[in-house]
C-alpha cells in the first residue's frame, strides 16, 4: 500500500504538519486520495476549506494547505454549510469519522443530503471510536467486543449508505483505504459533482479494532464498476446497499452507488443563486428607507 | 393597524401583546397605550376595552380603570358582569357591520378600530389614508372594504370623544423590538441570518424570510446547534451572521458558542429570554438567562453582551453588535426577552446613515516568505485574520488550542514545557481582548438619569422603560428618583461602574428570582443591592408596580 500512496502524491496540497495516526492508520490512505483528488482537479489551495469535526480523523485538515476549520464533534457539517452559503465558489469538503457522521451528528448529514449543498463530506469509517481509545460506534458489528461492550455489541451497524441515498444525497459512494486510488477517482468525482456528496471510507483502525482490519475488508470487498450496477438507478442502488447486511457481510460492495443531477440548494435560493453572498453587495440605503416606510 | 394610525397622527404608541401557546384562539389580546408623549414601556389599567368575545370582558374585568368606555358586540357577548360599576359602555354590532360591508366576520376587528378612532377624536381621514397605505398591495378590493367598515364603525360608536389626544401630525414609524434588532443587522452587512423557530426569537427569522434579497439570505435549519454552527462557518468564510432563539435553543447553542470563541469567529447571537426554566411559560417574559448568557460553554473566552432597553437600542445594539464582534473576534450575545421582542413602539425613522461598518483587522497581503500566522501574539490580543479564498493566507482554525498558525498544541502536544508555554500566551492573547475592548469603548457601564437624586433604581434591558417612568411617577409624589440601567453586562468596567452607584441609595429591579444583575453588580463592584423589586410570574414589570413597591421599601428605611 504505501507504494500505492507514494504515486497518488503528485501535487503537493500537504502541509508540515504530521499526522497524529498510528502507523498503517487508514487515513493515511484517505489523505493520499483527497491530495491526488485536488491535484487532478487542479484546485487552487486557497479556494479550498476543509471542515472536520473531533476524533482521529478530523485532524485531516491539519495535514492540508488549504484553507479549513476543525471544528466541533458532530458539527462539521453544519459548519461546512455555513462556508457554502458564505462562498460557493469555495470548495468545501467534509472529513470526519464515524462518530461525527452517523452518531452524534447524524441528523446533520441528512438534512444536509435533503438540502443538497454542494459539499462533499468523506467520511472515515472505522467501525470504533478510536482517539476516546475504543469503544463502540454506530458502525460496530453486532457482537463487535469493545471497551464499551465487553460482552458484545448489541446493536445492529448504522447503514450510512442507505440512509444517505433514501435522504436525498445525489452521489453516495463507498470507497476502502486499501484501495487509495480507486477512493482518489471517488473523491475526484465527489468533489465534481453538484450537490451533497457522501464517501463512506472503510478506514481500518490498526490500534482499536481488531475484527474489521484489511484483510477482514479485502476478503469481503468488490466493486460496483466492475459489476454491471447503474448509479442512476435509485432502487438498484437502495438494493446495493442493503447488500453487506443481507449477505452477513459476506459481500460489501464499494465504489458508486448512487449518482443524480438534482438542483442544489444554492442553485434554488433565490439569493445564492445570484452569486456568492461574499460578494454580493449589502442593502442600499434606499432599500433601506424602503423598508422603513413598512413602519410608517 | 390602530397603533400605525395613530403613530401616523402624531402620537406615541406602546403596544404588548398577550396570547396563549395554543395553535389557535386561547384568550389573546393585544394591549396599545396611546399618549402625547413617548411611552416607555406598557400601562396598568384599561381605559377603552374592545371585547371581541366574552373570554375578554371575563378575563380582563379587574383591568378596567375607573370610568374606562366598554366597546362590545351585543350579539355575541353581554356585560351582566360588569353592571354597577362605574363604567361607559358602547354597544357596536361589529359582526354585523363586517357581514353587511364586506361578507367576511374577520373584519369585525375593523369596525372595532374605526369606533375606537372615534372615542380618541383622531380623524377618519386619517384612518382612512392608512388603510389606503397599507392594503393597496393587496388591491382595491380590500382596501374599499377595510375603509367602509372602518367607517362605519367610527360612525356606530355611540359616544364620540370620550377621550381627547391630540397628535402632533408628526408621521411616525411603529416597530416591533424583534424587527428593529433584524433591520439593525439587515443595515449592518449581516448576510445571513440562521435559526429554528422558537418563542420570542421566531419572527426575526419571520422578518428575514420576508426581507430576503438585497444580498441578504436566511436560513431555518434542523436544530439550534446547527443555526450556530451555520453562523460560525459563515462568519469563518468572511461575511457577517447572526443566529437566534430563546433559552432552550441557546442550550443547544452553548458547544458552539465556545467553539466562536476558540477559533475567534465573529458571530452574532440572540437570546430572546422567555419564562423558565425548561419550556417554562413559552408566551411569558422573564430576564432570567444573563448569568447563563455570560457563562455560558466550558472553559474562558471574551464574549460581549449587550442588553437594548428600548427600540432605537434594539436597532443601534444590533448594529453595533456587528462591529464589536468583528474588532475583538468574538462572540456577541444580544440579550433580548419576550417583552422587548414583541412590544411594539413609536420612533422616528433609523438613521441609516449613522450606520459605520468596521470589519476589523483582516490580512489581504500574503509574505510569501513566510508562513500566515493567523493567531499572532499581539499585545491588544487581536490577530488580524484572512479571508478563505485569499492566496497566500491560508489556514485552519482549530477547536484544540493552537499555536500562532493554527496548527493544534493538543494531544502528542501537551504536557510538552514549549506547548505549555504556547498555551498560556495564547490564552492570554485571546483573554487580552478584554482589556483592550475596556479601553477602547466607551460603552461598557450604566447610563444614570437625574444624577442627583436621593434613590435610584437599578436595572437593565427590558426593564429599564417602565423603571424610568417608575421615577417620573415616584418624582410627582414628592420622592426623589433617578434611574440607573445597564445596556452592556458584559464585559463591566468596573471601576466606571463602580464610581456610579458608591454611596447612593440603590433599588434593584429586575424581572427574575435571583436578581441576577445585583449579583454582576456585587462580583464586579463589591456593591450589595439589598433592596430589590423582583418580578417572576411571566408578566413583564410595570411603573405602577415598580412605583408602588419602591414607596413601600422607602417608607419602611
Amino acid at each position: 500500500m504505501a507504494e500505492e500512496i507514494k504515486q497518488v502524491q503528485k501535487q503537493n496540497y500537504k502541509s508540515n504538519v504530521k499526522p497524529i495516526w498510528c502507523a498503517g492508520c487508514g487515513d493515511f490512505g484517505v489523505n493520499a486520495a483527497i491530495n491526488k483528488a485536488l491535484s487532478d482537479l487542479g484546485l487552487q489551495k486557497s479556494n479550498v476549506m476543509i471542515v472536520s469535526g473531533i476524533g482521529c480523523s478530523s485532524a485531516m485538515p491539519h495535514t492540508f494547505s488549504t484553507y479549513g476549520v476543525h471544528s466541533l464533534h458532530g458539527r462539521l457539517i453544519p459548519v461546512a454549510t455555513g462556508v457554502k452559503f458564505a462562498n460557493s465558489d469555495l470548495t468545501v469538503i467534509g472529513t470526519g469519522g464515524d462518530g461525527d457522521a452517523y452518531g452524534i451528528g447524524l441528523g446533520h448529514m441528512l438534512h444536509a443530503a435533503r438540502r443538497n449543498i454542494n459539499i462533499t463530506y468523506i467520511v472515515m469509517n472505522n467501525e470504533i471510536y478510536g482517539l476516546t481509545t475504543g469503544q463502540a460506534s454506530p458502525t460496530s458489528m453486532q457482537g463487535a467486543k469493545t471497551k464499551s461492550t465487553p460482552h458484545g455489541n448489541l446493536e445492529v451497524p448504522e447503514n450510512p449508505i442507505a440512509l444517505a441515498i433514501s435522504a436525498g444525497a445525489t452521489y453516495v459512494a463507498r470507497a476502502f483505504s486499501g484501495d487509495p486510488m480507486h477512493m482518489a477517482e471517488l473523491v475526484k468525482n465527489g468533489i465534481r459533482h453538484n450537490g451533497f456528496s457522501l464517501i463512506d471510507v472503510f478506514s481500518p483502525c490498526v490500534t482499536f479494532n481488531d475484527l474489521n482490519t484489511y484483510d477482514w475488508f479485502r476478503g469481503r470487498v468488490y466493486k460496483l464498476e466492475q459489476s454491471g450496477h447503474d448509479p442512476k438507478n435509485k432502487i438498484a442502488a437502495l438494493e446495493k446497499s442493503l447488500e453487506a447486511d443481507t449477505s452477513g457481510w459476506e459481500k460489501v460492495p464499494i465504489g458508486l452507488f448512487y449518482e443524480e443531477n438534482r438542483p442544489t440548494y444554492e442553485d434554488l435560493d433565490p439569493v445564492l443563486k445570484l452569486g456568492p453572498l461574499i460578494n454580493q453587495p449589502s442593502p442600499s440605503k434606499e432599500q433601506l428607507d424602503k423598508i422603513m416606510e413598512e413602519y410608517l | 393597524m390602530l397603533a400605525k394610525i395613530s403613530a401616523r397622527s402624531g402620537l406615541h404608541v406602546f403596544g404588548y401583546r398577550g396570547y396563549q401557546s395554543i395553535i389557535r384562539g386561547g384568550h389573546v389580546w393585544y394591549q396599545i397605550d396611546i399618549s402625547e408623549e413617548k411611552l416607555l414601556s406598557h400601562q396598568e389599567g384599561i381605559d377603552i376595552l374592545v371585547a371581541l368575545n366574552q373570554d375578554a370582558i371575563n378575563n380582563q374585568k379587574s383591568h378596567l380603570r375607573e370610568n374606562a368606555v366598554v366597546v362590545y358586540d351585543p350579539t355575541k357577548t353581554n356585560t351582566e358582569i360588569l353592571q354597577g360599576r362605574n363604567l361607559r359602555f358602547v354597544k357596536l354590532p361589529m359582526l354585523d357591520i363586517a357581514m353587511k360591508e364586506s361578507g367576511n366576520p374577520i373584519m369585525r376587528n375593523v369596525a372595532a378600530i374605526g369606533a375606537v378612532l372615534g372615542l380618541v377624536g383622531i380623524d377618519i381621514s386619517i384612518f382612512e389614508s392608512a388603510i389606503t397605505r397599507m392594503f393597496t398591495k393587496k388591491g382595491e378590493k380590500v382596501v374599499s372594504e377595510n375603509i367602509k367598515v372602518g367607517s362605519e364603525g367610527y360612525k356606530n360608536s355611540e359616544v364620540k370623544q370620550m377621550f381627547v389626544i391630540k397628535g402632533d401630525k408628526i408621521h411616525r414609524h411603529v416597530i416591533e423590538g424583534n424587527a428593529a434588532l433584524a433591520l439593525g443587522a439587515y443595515a449592518s452587512g449581516c448576510k445571513l441570518y440562521s435559526a429554528y423557530p422558537m418563542t420570542p426569537a421566531s419572527t426575526i427569522l419571520h422578518w428575514f424570510a420576508e426581507h430576503e434579497g438585497n444580498g441578504v439570505t436566511y436560513k431555518q435549519v434542523e436544530d439550534e446547534i446547527a443555526a450556530i454552527n451555520v453562523t460560525i462557518g459563515a462568519a469563518s468564510a468572511g461575511i457577517r451572521a447572526m443566529c437566534g432563539t430563546s433559552g432552550g435553543g441557546f442550550s443547544l447553542m452553548v458547544e458552539g458558542l465556545g467553539l466562536a470563541g476558540m477559533i475567534e469567529a465573529p458571530i452574532v447571537v440572540v437570546l430572546s429570554q422567555r419564562t423558565g426554566p425548561s419550556t417554562g411559560l413559552p408566551t411569558k417574559t422573564e430576564q432570567g438567562d444573563v448569568l447563563f448568557a455570560m457563562h455560558a460553554s466550558q472553559g474562558e473566552f471574551p464574549r460581549i453582551v449587550v442588553a437594548p432597553r428600548n427600540i432605537e437600542e434594539c436597532f443601534k445594539l444590533s448594529s453595533d453588535a456587528f462591529n464589536l464582534a468583528d474588532r475583538y473576534q468574538c462572540p456577541v450575545i444580544i440579550l433580548m426577552d419576550l417583552y422587548m421582542s414583541e412590544h411594539s413602539e413609536t420612533t422616528d425613522a433609523f438613521n441609516f446613515d449613522s450606520i459605520k461598518i468596521d470589519r476589523g483587522k483582516i490580512a489581504w497581503q500574503a509574505n510569501p516568505a513566510e508562513r500566515f500566522k493567523r493567531y499572532l501574539y499581539t499585545d491588544d490580543g487581536v490577530s488580524p485574520r484572512s479571508i478563505p479564498g485569499t492566496p497566500g493566507l491560508e489556514f485552519i482554525a482549530g477547536s484544540d488550542e493552537h499555536d500562532e498558525y493554527g496548527d493544534l498544541v493538543s494531544d502528542a502536544f501537551s504536557g510538552i514545557d514549549e506547548y505549555v508555554e504556547t498555551r498560556r500566551k495564547m490564552m492570554r492573547k485571546r483573554m487580552n481582548k478584554i482589556e483592550t475592548m475596556l479601553k477602547n469603548e466607551d460603552v461598557f457601564h450604566p447610563a444614570i438619569t437625574n444624577e442627583s437624586a436621593k434613590n435610584f433604581l437599578v436595572t437593565f434591558g427590558s426593564t429599564t422603560g417602565a423603571a424610568l417612568e417608575a421615577a417620573q411617577i415616584l418624582n410627582s409624589q414628592g420622592m426623589d428618583f433617578g434611574v440607573i440601567s445597564f445596556n452592556y453586562l458584559m464585559p463591566l468596567d468596573a471601576d466606571k461602574t463602580k464610581k456610579l452607584l458608591e454611596g447612593k441609595s440603590l433599588i434593584d429591579v429586575e424581572v427574575n428570582f435571583t436578581a441576577q444583575l445585583a449579583q454582576i453588580i456585587k462580583s464586579n463592584t463589591g456593591i450589595d443591592i439589598q433592596n430589590r423589586i423582583l418580578k417572576y410570574d411571566g408578566e413583564a414589570i410595570t411603573a405602577e408596580q415598580i412605583a408602588k413597591e419602591a414607596q413601600k421599601i422607602i417608607q419602611n428605611k
